[in-house]
């Protein structure tokens, strides 16, 4: 009798094991499909963004799958923040998505240690791209990210907040950082309480603009394209802006950063400037329900043809390189990003289409805000240098070091001279 | 050995022959064999979820590992590397405050509390449930959304401090002076699973002894301090030991409230959040994995000094 029981409780957990044991396969083979034949793939696509993205991406991906019945894509949506974490993670586990919006500061990270696919392989399309915007996604020589739009930094100046606080127009053709401290401080005395008069511009972007300026870079192919001695008048400037309360108090920035960008200054009305992404002015402007102007960075010398601007892949097209299907997902990025159909879906809420028969073909259906920044970024030519090189791996997080170490000057822990020290010593240790 | 092979020999008489001896021996092995069967899906989950990936991070931590390419031999440069790691340093001093005020504060607030609902009040359940809810919540990312609302700028804190005259602006989470003092707050909130075991250890204390003491003129005070703490130090080191263990692995407050940046000015800036900035914000999972094994070492090395400590002060009644 108590053998008999023995056996059946084995027997039992056999079953048991074996059935935990499928559950497991099946679990491991999802994104497989039926890899190799081309015809038919499920696919990951994973993407960072805001409303307005997120609902963009989802219909070009129903037209996509509509039109090609045989291919399913899980869609992947989330927030910049916790983006990266999650697609290390995945990635470590071999899970990573076949699609990956991909950022200029994470591409050489994933691209330099061989995690993304050579996209010119299987047959990427990149030939009706306009001059110069094709090479932001090549590490060592192969194109592993297909730029997914035009971008370049921008000041936004909500015209309300000046007219209310009774303060002139900046020139951004010919202003000065200096200037654009004097235009915040007065926009925070004038503007009443509760206006700040700009949300600190002082982010990794704005630092390679000034660094530009003053003939250096933030990397170069060495490393690191800046010393102490060149980021003391950086560490300065901000201190001046706080001094001058043309930026908020360090701990309002520190509760600035966390927000969500409907609810930061800008948008909700309660600063004059900010800078961002030429891209995002179409979804600020839809979160305050204000048009705002787009302005040129400033400048060190008050010229604006000095000024060193240039165009950034607002993100890029990149796969996994372990994809089953590199195929469809090449397919796939090559609708994205020549065809009409796709175009016409997502306009220029990626920045505008590299694509020059894209641009041609959305250019009557873009918003007013959206063809003001068309023009700006044509507008602009004359005043663009060679295109920042993409961060070297363990450059990518250079922003928040800065950032760290601004926040210890704001607060008063340090000096411009000592933060300046410690950046660029934390900065380089960091480089691999 | 099971329980049952246990009866099996006392029910038994005395073995008379070898034959017998024999017989028996393997009645007890079929026992074990049985035993080991019952215990399998655990050792299974220990083996495969706990001790191999334990192994894995132990061998990683001697490597240099970016989670995309495979890991490569470094030795002990991962631990040479923490000696000048100015931010672990900070992360350090970060942790073992919160550890050192956060736990014996709310410890003291559970046994506070758990004497009050001692009394034999009316509507105990209903209290004792009220008081226990923070901690069912308080690690939860809601929670620490909502404290990081609270007590911001223009947070309920601020406003009702406004409403007595006072003229707030203190940004209570942005401001490095008051950031991690909030936190220790949001801790000390969550007093009430101590609560619940502290209020269980209470009952278990003989009336008698206060009945006695009562009839010899001992006060409030003196029979809190000769009987109820004497009786009760079991459960409070218990407590101590599994709270100061938690307290060293917080995570979740500290990076929702500085959204994963522990800052202000790196002021939240808890070991585990540094580690996972390190892991998986900067592809250095090897670095990280050393740093989880410092936390082991730390963790390991309170308790054993708990453990040590606690021969002079923890009193067992048997």
């Amino acid at each position: 009798m108590a053998l008999n029981r023995r056996q059946f409780l084995i027997g039992g957990l056999g079953a048991a094991a074996a059935t935990m044991g499928l559950s497991a396969c099946g679990g491991g083979s999802d994104g497989g499909g039926s890899g190799g034949s081309g015809d038919s793939a499920s696919l990951q696509f994973a993407w960072w963004g805001n409303e307005v993205r997120n609902k963009n991406t989802a219909a070009a991906i129903d037209a996509y799958t509509k039109a090609h019945p045989n291919i399913k894509v899980a869609q992947q949506p989330g927030e910049f923040s916790t983006y990266w974490d999650k697609l290390a993670t995945q990635t470590a586990g071999n899970k990573a998505p076949d699609i990956i919006q991909m950022d200029m500061a994470y591409i050489s990270e994933y691209g330099k240690r061989k995690a993304l696919l050579d996209l010119e392989k299987y047959g990427a399309d990149v030939s009706k791209f306009v001059e110069g915007s094709v090479d932001s996604g090549r590490i060592d020589g192969k194109l592993v990210g297909v730029n997914a739009g035009i971008n370049t930094p921008v000041i936004l100046m909500n015209p309300a907040v000046f007219a209310k606080a009774k303060v002139a127009e900046p020139d951004d053709k010919t202003w000065t950082w200096d200037q654009m401290k004097q235009v915040g401080a007065e926009i925070a005395a004038k503007g009443g309480s509760g206006t700040v008069g700009m949300q600190s511009p002082f982010v990794d972007a704005m630092l390679s603009a000034f660094l530009r300026q003053n003939g250096k870079e933030l990397f170069n192919d060495s490393g690191l394209g800046f010393d102490v001695p060149d980021v003391v008048p950086w560490f300065q400037m901000v201190a001046d802006f706080a001094a001058a309360k043309a930026i908020p108090s360090a701990s309002q920035i520190t509760e600035e950063q966390a927000k969500s960008l409907d609810q930061q200054a800008l948008a909700t009305g309660k600063a004059g400037m900010a800078m961002f992404w030429s891209n995002q002015v179409e979804a600020v402007n839809k979160a305050s329900g204000t048009e705002m102007k787009v302005l040129r960075f400033p400048s060190v010398s008050g010229n604006a043809t000095e000024r060193k601007a240039w165009y950034k892949a607002s993100m890029l097209w990149s796969a996994s390189s372990r994809t089953k299907n590199p195929e469809a997902v090449v397919q796939m990025i090559n609708w994205w990003v020549n065809s009409p159909e796709c175009a016409n879906i997502n306009l220029a809420e990626r920045g505008v289409p590299p694509n020059t028969e894209m641009l041609a073909a959305i250019k009557p259906k873009l918003s007013p805000a959206q063809a003001a920044v068309a023009k700006f970024i044509e507008d602009i030519k004359p005043e663009l240098a060679a295109t920042p090189i993409a961060p070297p791996p363990g450059g990518g997080k250079i922003g928040d070091i800065m950032n760290r170490h601004q926040g210890d000057l704001l607060f008063g822990r340090t000096n411009p001279a000592d933060a300046a020290a410690k950046f660029v010593d934390e900065a380089k240790s960091n480089l691999k | 050995m099971s329980v049952v092979s246990e009866l099996s020999h006392i029910r038994a008489p005395k073995a008379k022959s070898a034959e017998e001896r024999r017989a028996r021996r393997k009645a007890a092995g079929r026992d074990n064999k049985a035993a080991y069967l019952f215990l399998l899906p655990w050792l299974i989950g220990l083996f495969v979820i706990t001790i191999g990936p334990m192994l894995a991070s132990l061998y990683l931590s001697f490597t240099d590992y970016s989670l995309i390419e495979s890991p490569t031999w470094t030795g002990l440069a991962n631990y040479t590397r923490m000696l000048d790691d100015a931010r672990l340093h900070q992360a350090l001093q970060v942790t073992f405050t919160y550890v050192l005020v956060s736990v014996p504060l709310q410890l003291a607030v559970a046994l506070g509390v758990a004497m009050l609902l001692n009394q034999g009040m009316r509507g105990l359940p209903l209290y004792r449930s009220v008081f226990y809810l923070p901690s069912m919540l308080g690690a939860s990312v809601a929670i620490a959304l909502l404290w990081a609302q609270m007590f911001g700028t223009d947070g309920l804190v601020n406003q009702v401090l406004r409403l007595f005259g006072v003229d707030a602006h203190t940004g209570w989470i942005s401001t490095p002076q008051y950031a991690l003092s909030t936190l220790i707050l949001l801790h000390i909130w969550t007093f009430g699973s101590p609560m619940v075991i502290f209020l269980a250890g209470l009952r278990q204390i003989p009336q008698m002894y206060y009945e006695a003491a009562a009839v010899d003129g001992a006060s409030r005070w003196h029979r809190f301090r000769k009987i109820t703490l004497p009786l009760l130090s079991p459960i409070i080191f218990f407590n101590l030991v599994l709270q100061i263990i938690g307290a060293f692995q917080s995570f979740t407050q500290a990076h929702v409230v500085s959204n994963g940046t522990g800052g202000p000015s790196d002021s939240t800036l808890f070991y585990t959040l540094y580690l996972y900035q390190r892991g998986f914000g900067e592809f250095e999972m090897g670095y990280a994995a050393a740093m989880a094994w410092l936390l082991v070492v730390i963790v390991g090395a309170a308790t054993a000094i708990n453990f040590f400590a606690s021969r002079y002060w923890v009193f067992y009644d048997d």
